[in-house]
């Protein structure tokens, strides 16, 4: 019996368990779905400390004692499996001294900053900052009695982007000895050539004040004393963003240890020997002219807009955290971190839009101010301040002029890069498990879609499927034949993804952790030796990716030589690169860890995972000899991790609201450079009701990427196991996205070279309409497709606010709705709410296969949605979906325009310049025409003066549809060739 | 496949006969048609099926979409709810998804679907076909065979089922004459008790006065004594009131742990002061408690316990089992165990009180307790109780051993007329008793008594277990009466799977038993037995089984798997399965099969 204390004792003594705490806590959670409810309940009536026992209370009789035990016991077990997110593993604000010590600071209350000594070097501007030295009351003082200089660096690069880079001065002659960390591979190789060279810097008369050109019609306004970053609008003077508006930079430098110091942090057992002591950075960067901010994920939220973390009418919460965590289920709305961080801001408002960007992978906190936070009665609602914390690093800070939010994310595109364009059958739907657990049942689910005539691409093989948890194997047992396998989903078109992660099983029969102790390429721990973590290989150690050689050598696990039971079309997903370490701090990394160069792990902590996710696509290209794309999801991101493949939003649960914030997180995620990503289909963890499911296919349909995942606790979900019903509505689902594969494809390729997402907040295409700014349920597929998302069980309604000023057409009756307005809609359980925007072309294909591979040469269908002035336009990108060709010209990109009763079909770039070429002899089968107010019978093509005819016709080919549109039928032209077809 | 047929026997009911239209269909045109449906598409203006509208035979497979239903295009993919029909001729004709069509991968295997692909399609249809043949006459065989098997084992089901009907009328009818015997001895025993009772009243009189003087002290200590355990009693009521709890649970759980310590000790002593008999179950609840210290920080599912005592693996660990049951899993199976303990040790110290309290029962008086436990759990035919669960051994030996109530010769005639002439002697010949009572005498009838009644209660729990069985479903033809008695068990890697139809199905592995499930019934028209409300998993369901019948000469499991975690699927071959209709449709299809050869080939046959 006495066996039970440590248990006991365990949940009795719960350090953070103050009776305020708890509060919060319980507060926090009553937003929650019914589990976390009860959970708070047990919690609180176990957790409550022994000061909240009310003092006449008598020791309790020793039998209750054992009956309390027996009960609770099971209560306890039942809770906590059901239980949920682990807010005491993870530091909040207060536990972590360095965002502590930020957030408690006023404006204007450290010395002011004073930049010095200017000068135009190599087409930079590079000035002095210093603290004033003057108020003697002064609190750091005490610290840095004689403050080296910091250097700061002002660079101006082509489509108006400012780059202020902010350091030690290394040169000085108390320097420190190492440097600080600047993260490197981020920011694209080229974007130096797009610097402009500053040939002279403009200043007042009384040199308080220095300008520099920034763009047309921007330029950036240096203030000395006190120091302050200002760009603005050329004639007006507006500001539109500003750094150190309130005096709350610091920047903590590098220095000796004083005598009795102590530098060391602990943290639930952990103990961070922080060996170079303070240095952290925070200052205050202010949105002019914006009504809300977006972007820094990754945080689940139900909404777009970033709420206020501080100041009126904000209780209490933390700041948005900037940290990759593996947290274990996770809330739907929190501004907690999770896997992934890119410390990138925009602004939007009817003024305009803009955007910053903060190159720094350490542990960051932002706080977004509500207005009135700095007690000035002179908030105005035109700005938005925001406080930017980070533990180290530099200030390598990118400002984005916009003006419209496009070109916002353009310029962030120039900086990071592009996504990069993925293949055809990566855009497709993916069947994935935790865990598909042998041959059989891989044979079997494959049948299962053929037998229910569902289509999908790629079936997922995770963390089972191998040796042990040594990656890069087979447990074969379960696999005996692994290439035999992917060859029979190759015969039917389809792909393979096995999963790779970052922990590397330590057994020294383990070829891949034998090498890599050999050749030292393991992350080492505080003291030198290699680090040595627990995740589901055991006990593991990780490869420091940070060093190329290491990603030289990890790209070569990857070849079809190397990686055993490998064939050209399997491909990978890389999970847990946050890094997931179960037993370290948080579950990650311990910070003094240390990288290639004696770089700290905390300094790069955010970036890791995309060093590990570029590393594993390189390997994906050498293994295709550069000619195959990779396909690579991972789960921790970075900015930049566009370029290296696919993201999805981690562990999410099976329930509604989880459904519902699954929309601003991939918004946010596109937002940021990431327009690959997508949200586990039926939620990770738990159940779904069919309903939830079936809601879930429908929306996930039109997520960039269209995922299906499982926890091996939950039941099976392959979409024919809830009725015929069911499995028609969820087939219904995926049919939707294969039909619009041209189009996803095209939006594809235009991010690949633009930046745009595929998916995009309404704003971002009616950047005009303020109702619009704040909308968090319903989204755009490119310029032409709006979908609402159905959020609630058993919803009959829905009201839908359709932005603009054209009309748009239901897509699942070509019903029109006029624009600028809220609608309010039936909800049918076929299908979510979703309209064609009136003067969009949506190139689509309604013909159905098992996967994208047969569907390559089947011909195209064109809807046609008529503006006012009955006129339309759209584009279709094909190439070969698989190759990089495209690199080359090998593609087809046509633009197709409606005007005046006249479809025109011309090519967008000219063939001239071409090494390859694309061909195809795909046709047109069927034009449809929306919104068309004459019925014409016949259509006349060119060339050849070939008629055919015009006659009623549903929109869709399925579900009984009844004719709403005009179908020009058979036109047959070519979707390579220039055609014209002229109705008559 | 199912839609596909159901499609086919709906066409073939309404063109049963077959005439050759006057216009020649042109033979692209005739791509993907039903032989059965060519007079459909005869006219020269064609319906769509579903009646939505009408299309001229020139749109008959022109690549393009008219019906939504895909009438007009059965030869193309050009509708997305379109079937194309291959002949396959020399083996089985089907219908497929008409986005098989031209798709570039073979799907029939008379190639037909790849008419226009760059798939280069053999015919494999007489190769696959004989073998799809060769399966089927096998098929054949084995339904023949289990046929007549089946038609035995019903004929022997219905007699025992009858002969079992027929027992319980006999159980019923001797259970009313022991009930009267029983009467009639517990009258004569109430009277021996009531004489002895007079006699000691009046021998304690007596002896009260001669004794008064020096008892006076030692009474007083027993009564002290006797306080002392009436206070605990007191406690431990008030312990079971939920009233207390409420409190308790609010108070937190400080209180608890601080006096933990001190409720174990006390606990402790009860047990050491108790009888020899507990000591066995305290020495199990410390060996299991060691268990639940050591896993139980591992457990931690909840956070705000600080795991600094942890070791780092065990941290690793405890993190890890959060994705995953494993680990957790055995933890919680651990805790549930020490739980259920914990409550027997509860049961076993409450009966301690009785004891004392009552003071009245002697050893005696407790086994029959025992016997009457023992009864009662045999009458148990189905795992409702999660807490008999726990002890593997003692359900394997339940379901492994015949039943103890076939001791009882039902049909033997002889045990009854002998207790009847017993009971009667002993009755005439105590008739009157005299105080003192005669010792012998009175032993004599109580033994007497309690013989009878525990053949009574032993009739009784037969009557209702033979009660319980004929309630059961055993089929149509009671196809499965025999299943009742029978477990079958199938071993696949280290488990060993048993499944007792009408009763439960388990797990095992070693001497560790997971209970798959509870009997809950037949569905699929006898073709599925399912068990529920199996073990809870942790984070997942409670456990679950279904056992597919098929048709089988043997009765025998052939393949469990766990598809989705804790629901478990079993195959089972048994002849019942082995049905005539079934068999009729399987000779049709095979001459169905053999009919139809390609060109070109010989039947070998």
């Amino acid at each position: 019996m006495i066996q039970y204390r440590p248990k006991m004792q365990l949940a009795g003594s719960s350090p953070g368990s103050s009776k305020a705490h708890n509060l919060v806590r319980v507060k926090i959670l009553c937003s929650q779905p019914q589990f976390a409810m009860r959970r708070s309940i047990v919690r609180s009536l176990l957790f409550s400390s022994s000061s909240a026992v009310p003092a006449t209370m008598a020791p309790l009789p020793p039998l209750l004692l054992r009956y309390l035990v027996v009960i609770l016991i099971p209560l306890f077990l039942f809770f906590s499996s059901a239980s949920a997110w682990k807010k005491d593993e993870f530091r909040n604000c207060n536990q972590t001294p360095f965002c502590k010590r930020a957030r408690t600071r006023t404006p204007h209350s450290l010395p002011r900053l004073i930049v010095s000594d200017l000068l135009i070097s190599d087409g930079h501007l590079t000035a002095h900052l210093q603290p004033s030295l003057s108020s003697e009351d002064d609190v750091s003082a005490g610290d840095t009695p004689h403050p080296r200089p910091l250097v700061l660096r002002l660079s101006v690069y082509q489509d108006g982007i400012l780059r202020l880079k902010i350091d030690e001065d290394y040169s000085a002659p108390s320097a420190p000895s190492k440097q600080r960390f600047e993260v490197p591979d981020v920011v694209l190789p080229d974007f130096e050539d797009r610097r402009l060279w500053l040939p002279r810097v403009s200043s007042t008369e009384d040199g308080s004040i220095s300008s520099l050109y920034l763009s047309d019609g921007f330029e950036v306004v240096l203030r000395h004393d006190p120091f302050e970053i200002q760009v603005r609008r050329k004639r007006s003077n507006d500001p539109i963003i500003s750094l150190n508006s309130h005096g709350l930079f610091e920047f903590e430098q590098l220095r000796e240890k004083k005598e009795g110091e102590d530098w060391e942090e602990r943290f639930r057992g952990h103990t961070d020997t922080r060996p170079r002591g303070p240095q952290s950075i925070s200052f205050d960067v202010s949105f002019h002219g914006a009504e809300f901010v977006y972007g820094i994920p990754e945080h689940a939220s139900t909404s777009l807009a970033l709420r206020a973390t501080r100041g009126p009418g904000v209780e209490h919460s933390e700041p948005y955290r900037l940290f990759n965590l593996d947290v274990f289920e996770y809330l739907h709305d929190s501004p907690f971190g999770l896997y992934g961080s890119i410390p990138f801001m925009l602004s939007h408002g009817l003024k305009g839009s803009s955007g910053f960007f903060w190159l720094n992978a350490a542990e960051m906190q932002i706080d977004v101010l509500a207005p009135g936070w700095d007690d000035s009665a002179a908030a105005g609602n035109d700005r938005i301040d925001t406080f930017w914390m980070s533990e180290t690093g530099i200030v390598d800070a990118f400002f984005f002029v916009g003006p419209g939010p496009k070109d916002v994310l353009q310029q962030y595109a120039s900086v990071t890069g592009t996504l990069a364009m993925p293949q055809e059958f990566a855009i497709a739907y993916h069947q994935c498990r935790w865990n598909y657990r042998d041959e059989e049942d891989v044979a079997t689910v494959d049948a299962g879609f053929d037998e229910h005539d569902i289509p999908y691409d790629v079936l997922w093989l995770d963390i089972e499927h191998t040796d042990g948890k040594r990656y890069f194997t087979w447990d074969r047992v379960l696999f005996p034949n692994p290439e035999e396998m992917q060859k029979k989903l190759t015969a039917k078109g389809r792909h393979m993804v096995t999963i790779v992660d970052p922990h590397i099983k330590r057994d020294d029969s383990y070829y891949v952790h034998k090498e890599a102790t050999d050749k030292g390429y393991y992350v080492k721990d505080a003291t030198g030796k290699d680090f040595d973590g627990w995740c589901w290989s055991g006990s593991s150690s990780y490869p420091d990716t940070l060093n190329p050689e290491v990603r030289e050598w990890w790209a070569e696990k990857f070849s079809l030589k190397n990686y055993g039971g490998s064939t050209p079309s399997l491909y990978i997903w890389n999970d847990m690169n946050e890094p997931s370490v179960f037993n370290g701090p948080e579950i990650s990394m311990p910070r003094d860890a240390l990288h290639f160069g004696g770089v700290e792990h905390r300094e790069l902590h955010n970036v890791y995972g995309l060093y590990f996710h570029m590393a594993t696509a390189d390997g994906l290209l050498k293994r295709g000899n550069g000619k195959d794309r990779p396909f690579v999801l991972s789960r921790a991101f970075f900015a930049g991790s566009q370029r290296h493949g696919a993201i999805w939003t981690g562990d999410n649960s099976a329930d509604w609201d989880q459904l519902r914030s699954s929309v601003p997180m991939i918004l946010t995620l596109g937002l940021t450079g990431i327009s690959f990503s997508g949200a586990d289909v039926g939620g990770f963890f738990g159940n779904p009701e069919p309903e939830l499911l079936v809601r879930w296919y429908q929306l996930a349909a039109y997520y960039p990427f269209f995922r299906a995942h499982a926890h091996h606790d939950t039941k099976r979900r392959e979409p024919w196991l809830f009725g015929e019903r069911r499995t028609a509505l969820i087939r219904e689902a995926i049919h939707i996205r294969y039909s619009l594969l041209p189009y996803y494809y095209s939006l594809f390729r235009e991010a690949s070279v633009s930046g745009i997402p595929i998916m995009r907040p309404l704003w971002l295409e009616f950047p005009e309409d303020k109702k619009s700014f704040d909308n968090s349920e319903a989204f755009m597929i490119g310029e032409g497709i709006l979908v609402q998302g159905i959020y609630e069980e058993g919803q009959k309604s829905v009201s839908v606010y359709l932005p603009g000023e054209q009309s748009w057409y239901n897509m699942r009756n070509g019903a029109a709705y006029s624009g600028g307005q809220t609608h309010k809609l039936e909800v049918f359980e076929d299908s979510i709410p979703s309209f064609q925007r009136a003067g969009s072309i949506v190139p689509r294909k309604y013909r159905f296969r098992r996967s994208t591979t047969q569907m390559a040469n089947d011909p195209y269908t064109l809807v046609i949605a008529l503006n006012s002035s009955l006129a339309a336009e759209g584009e279709l990108y094909i190439d070969d979906g698989k190759s990089y060709d495209f690199e080359q010209g090998a593609y087809i990109h046509r633009r197709f325009v409606f005007s005046n009763g006249k479809l025109t079909s011309s090519t967008i770039h000219s063939a001239s310049l071409r090494e390859k070429k694309f061909s195809s002899s795909c046709t047109v089968e069927r034009i449809i025409l929306l919104g068309l107010p004459s019925a014409p019978k016949k259509a006349v093509i060119e060339p050849g003066n070939h008629e055919t005819e015009i006659e009623p016709g549903p929109l869709t080919l399925r579900g009984g549809a009844s004719s709403v549109a005009l179908v020009i039928r058979k036109p047959n032209v070519r979707i390579a060739d220039d055609w014209t077809i002229k109705v008559l | 496949m199912e839609i596909r047929l159901r499609f086919a026997l709906l066409l073939t009911s309404f063109f049963v006969v077959w005439v050759y239209g006057a216009t020649p269909i042109p033979n692209k045109q005739l791509l993907g048609i039903d032989p059965q449906d060519l007079s459909f598409y005869k006219s020269n203006v064609i319906k769509c099926k579903d009646g939505s509208k009408k299309f001229a035979k020139e749109l008959l497979n022109d690549e393009f979409c008219d019906c939504p239903d895909g009438t007009d295009e059965p030869g193309t993919s050009a509708c997305p709810e379109g079937k194309f029909y291959c002949q396959n001729a020399g083996h089985t004709p089907i219908k497929i998804f008409s986005s098989r069509v031209n798709d570039g991968v073979c799907d029939c295997c008379d190639g037909s679907d790849e008419y226009n692909s760059n798939a280069n399609c053999t015919n494999t249809c007489w190769e696959a076909g004989k073998v799809a043949r060769e399966k089927l006459k096998k098929k054949i065989e084995t339904f023949k065979e289990g046929l007549i098997i089946r038609k035995d084992e019903v004929e022997k089901a219905n007699n025992a089922y009858a002969k079992d009907e027929a027992d319980l009328a006999k159980l019923k009818s001797d259970e009313k004459v022991l009930k009267e015997l029983v009467q009639k001895l517990r009258e004569q025993k109430e009277r021996i008790d009531k004489l002895e009772e007079e006699e000691r009243l009046k021998k304690e009189k007596e002896e009260k006065s001669l004794r008064e003087e020096e008892e006076k002290s030692k009474e007083q200590e027993i009564k002290a004594d006797e306080t002392q355990i009436f206070d605990t009693m007191e406690n431990h009521e008030q312990d079971g009131s939920t009233g207390n709890l409420d409190i308790a649970v609010e108070s937190g759980t400080d209180n608890m742990v601080e006096s933990k310590k001190a409720s174990t000790q006390t606990e402790e002593q009860h047990v050491g002061e108790g009888h020899d008999d507990t000591s066995e179950s305290s020495g199990g609840i410390s060996q299991d408690g060691e268990i639940s210290s050591y896993e139980v920080p591992k457990q931690d599912q909840d956070d705000s316990g600080s795991t600094e005592e942890l070791s780092r693996e065990e941290l690793g660990r405890l993190v890890a089992s959060r994705w995953t049951s494993e680990g957790a899993d055995q933890t919680t199976d651990k805790i549930g165990n020490v739980e259920e303990d914990l409550m027997d040790q509860d049961s076993s110290v409450a009966h301690e009180h009785e004891g004392y309290t009552s003071e009245t029962d002697d050893d005696r008086s407790k086994d029959d307790d025992d016997d009457d436990d023992n009864f009662e759990d045999d009458r148990d035919d189905e795992f409702e109780d999660d807490h008999s669960s726990s002890d593997a051994s003692y359900i394997a030996d339940e379901y492994e051993k015949p039943d103890p109530l076939d001791s009882i010769e039902v049909s033997s005639p002889t045990w009854l007329d002998k207790i009847q002439q017993t009971v009667q002697s002993v009755l005439q010949a105590f008739n009157f008793f005299k105080t003192p009572v005669n010792v012998s005498d009175a032993t004599h009838i109580r033994k007497e008594y309690d013989d009878t009644s525990s053949k009574l209660s032993k009739v009784q729990s037969r009557i209702s277990s033979l009660t319980e069985k004929l309630k059961r479903d055993f089929g149509k033809e009671k196809e499965f009466y025999f299943f009742y008695d029978q477990c079958f068990e199938s071993k696949q890697n280290k488990y060993v799977y048993k499944i007792c139809p009408f009763k439960q199905a388990s797990q095992d592995e070693g001497y560790s038993k997971t209970r798959l499930g509870s009997w809950d019934n037949f569905e699929e028209s006898y073709r599925v037995m399912v068990f529920t409300n199996g073990e809870k998993c942790w984070n997942g369901p409670d456990r679950s089984l279904k056992v597919r019948l098929r048709c089988g000469l043997k009765n025998e499991i052939s393949d469990v798997d766990e598809p989705s975690r804790c629901e478990y699927t079993a195959l089972m071959s048994t002849p019942a399965l082995c049905l005539e209709d079934k068999l009729k449709e399987l000779e049709k299809k095979l001459e169905q099969m053999n009919t139809r050869k390609p060109q070109g080939h010989h039947d070998e046959l």
